[in-house]
């Protein structure tokens, strides 16, 4: 599990969310069968047939660092909104420990934990939740009241987030009014107004049509990268999950089998599911120089002849699209890869093979290549 | 024993009983009669006060408000007709007794429909109850009322307040529990405390189907309070009472004109109410 490249870790370095063995399981005797399936491993089906609970959320275990976006992808009923309700406790866990920037959530009496939700953690909802009969400003102002900030301010700071998301002019409307798209954009500036850090979006575009679903997502990442928020994403969709998080969850049956970076995801899944889950990925964006090259002191023992500092050069995180556009213009074989120094050279083979998305050993095998059983260590990089 | 004298013996429990009551919950019963006179003359001194073509223009304005201006008109020219068939005073005493009844109807109504939307334990209870209430023919309420209170507008509004008790709470309980569960998660994510839950989130969106079951419970309380005239309160219903005993066919139709006028009048306003809370929800 790799640190998320665009995160701000803070000074002390703690993570904002820190889930530790978190388990939930739904129905009467819940606390048996999660003994059940913990120490005799049962699988979820048998839990349910033999004991009639639902296991929404088995041992989850990951920490969140300050300004990363974490995704948590997963197809329905895999567990996923059970999990993001573990993390401001609308749902309470039936075991396991969650900490927000340093508060363990479990001893917290009411009255406090809703001080943490108020005030550290905004929410975006799948189905918007915009409250009918009050205007655009009035549910953006909605957190700032309910914490009883007085009107004139909260409604001032309502309209400032609105502009912040493009609806300076819809204030006074009411949501009926606007566009999915709008009102989604109305959600997220809710969440915003109170200043959480913590934002929690709960499949927040999967209702939106595709074209504005991505511009949604393109000022998303926009506005968390510059107001450093840390964020928990959830979504069923591999293409979002990939374009919004540093790093990813994939929970199957209420367990997360991988958390890592896009990169990760897709080019080393841990079994079958999670390959076929990420299978309609493009690669291009996603697979960086860094992971497709050939340590430079290898290359150059290879390949004597060749002056490393007259090559094109990338830097490490350039992606594959980058890579190839460079090859083809200047009708290269080999591109340098430089930081500082060269660290490192793609070839023409390597570079095809991150294309495919090819595991290591295809890459080694069958070669007319001069890295022939080196390469394995450069593909993992 | 059989059931004849068991019967009897039944007939005579109950008997005993409100002969029990009568003596020692005197007290109680005086002041229930006292207190809702109370309220009842002082909504009717409120509305015979002024002079008759004043209410028929404050009529008009809040028709006007509520519905606009067509219905203004027509309710104007209704509420003129009860004066032109003499019979203002009766239909204002009518009115006061239906909006006194149905105004403490509705203190007591709402907020168990609250608590009753919110606590599913006591919906149990409260439905029971409700629908206990709802299936007994209404005038039986008269005769324990007379018994106990009296002759007189106290136990008409005693029936009264039973019958629209009902509606607006069955509405109200709904209302409250109809609230969306997105709605309820997105006060909770922000920490809202569960009086502000009631209060921002699932009263305001509650709004048109409490309005729905005030309109309901005015509406059962004309009917009753009509009913009342047998007991000696005053108004429309007395009017009707009289003119069936003595076979005054005129003045009885002069009274349902009126009854209507007035049924109208109070549905289309407490309706126009409503709407505008709906409206600014739409």
């Amino acid at each position: 599990m790799q640190d998320a490249s665009r995160a701000n870790t803070s000074s002390d370095g703690s993570p904002m969310i820190a889930c530790d063995g978190v388990w939930k399981v739904f129905g009467q005797n819940s606390d048996v069968a999660l003994r059940d399936m913990r120490d005799n491993g049962l699988t979820r089906a048998e839990i349910l047939e033999k004991h009639n609970c639902v296991v929404a959320v088995a041992d989850a275990t990951f920490k969140v660092a300050r300004g990363e976006t974490f995704c948590i992808m997963g197809l329905s009923g895999s567990g996923k909104s059970t999990l993001i309700r573990l993390i401001n406790r609308l749902i309470d866990p039936s075991l396991g420990q969650i900490v927000v920037d340093g508060t363990d959530l479990g001893p917290l009496s009411e009255v406090r934990l809703r001080r943490v939700r108020s005030d550290k953690i905004g929410m975006v909802f799948q189905n918007v939740a915009l409250l009918p009969f009050r205007t655009v400003t009035e549910n953006v102002a909605f957190g700032l009241e309910v914490r009883k900030v007085a009107k004139s301010e909260r409604l001032a700071t309502a309209e400032r987030v609105l502009k912040t998301v493009g609806l300076a002019e819809w204030g006074d409307r009411y949501p009926s009014e606007l566009s999915g798209g709008m009102q989604q954009r109305v959600g997220i500036a809710r969440a915003l107004a109170a200043e959480p850090e913590i934002i929690l979006m709960d499949e927040p575009f999967s209702a939106l049509d595709p074209l504005i679903r991505r511009q949604l997502q393109d000022e998303f990442i926009d506005l968390a990268t510059r107001l450093g928020k840390t964020t928990v994403f959830i979504t069923h969709d591999p293409d979002e999950a990939v374009r919004v998080g540093n790093r990813i969850a994939i929970m199957r049956d209420g367990r997360i089998i991988q958390i890592g970076t896009p990169e990760d995801i897709v080019l080393r899944p841990v079994d079958d599911y999670v390959s076929n889950f990420v299978a309609g990925i493009s690669h291009l964006h996603l697979v960086k120089a860094h992971s497709v090259m050939f340590p430079a002191s290898e290359f150059a023992a290879a390949h004597p002849r060749i002056d490393l500092s007259r090559l094109p050069s990338v830097a490490p995180d350039a992606d594959v699209r980058e890579l190839m556009s460079l090859s083809v213009d200047r009708n290269e074989d080999f591109i340098a890869v430089k930081e500082g120094s060269v660290v490192g050279v793609v070839t023409r083979r390597s570079l095809l093979n991150g294309i495919l998305g090819r595991e290591v050993s295809d890459m080694t095998s069958n070669s007319g290549d001069p890295m022939t059983g080196t390469g394995g260590q450069a593909w993992i990089g | 024993m059989d059931r004849v004298s068991f019967v009897a013996k039944l007939d005579d429990a109950v008997q005993f009983g409100l002969d029990w009551l009568y003596t020692n919950g005197a007290w109680f019963f005086d002041a229930i009669d006292d207190g809702l006179g109370e309220v009842y003359s002082g909504i009717e001194w409120m509305l015979l006060s002024p002079p008759y073509w004043v209410m028929v223009v404050l009529f008009g304005l809040l028709g006007w408000k509520t519905v606009g201006v067509t219905f203004a008109l027509l309710a104007g020219a209704g509420l003129l007709g009860c004066a032109v068939m003499g019979l203002w005073d009766e239909t204002m005493s009518t009115l006061a007794l239906v909006l006194s009844s149905v105004v403490i109807a509705l203190i007591i109504a709402i907020p168990i429909g609250i608590v009753a939307g919110l606590k599913a334990g006591v919906n149990r209870y409260v439905q029971v109850a409700v629908d206990v209430i709802q299936t007994i023919p209404p005038y039986i309420y008269l005769l324990p009322g007379v018994a106990l209170i009296g002759y007189g507008p106290a136990t008409a509004m005693t029936a009264t307040i039973i019958v629209a008790i009902s509606p607006a709470l069955r509405l109200t309980a709904l209302g409250i529990q109809l609230t969306p569960l997105e709605l309820v998660e997105l006060g909770r994510a922000n920490g809202a405390s569960s009086m502000q839950m009631l209060f921002k989130i699932r009263l305001p969106l509650a709004r048109p189907s409490i309005m729905t079951g005030i309109n309901q419970s005015l509406m059962v309380s004309v009917g009753m309070v009509v009913i009342a005239g047998i007991v000696g309160a005053e108004g429309l219903g007395f009017v009707i009472y009289e003119a069936i005993r003595t076979l005054d066919i005129g003045k009885a139709i002069d009274g349902g004109i009126s009854i209507v006028i007035v049924t109208m009048v109070l549905d289309r306003i407490s309706q126009g109410l409503g709407a505008e809370g709906a409206m600014a929800a739409q």
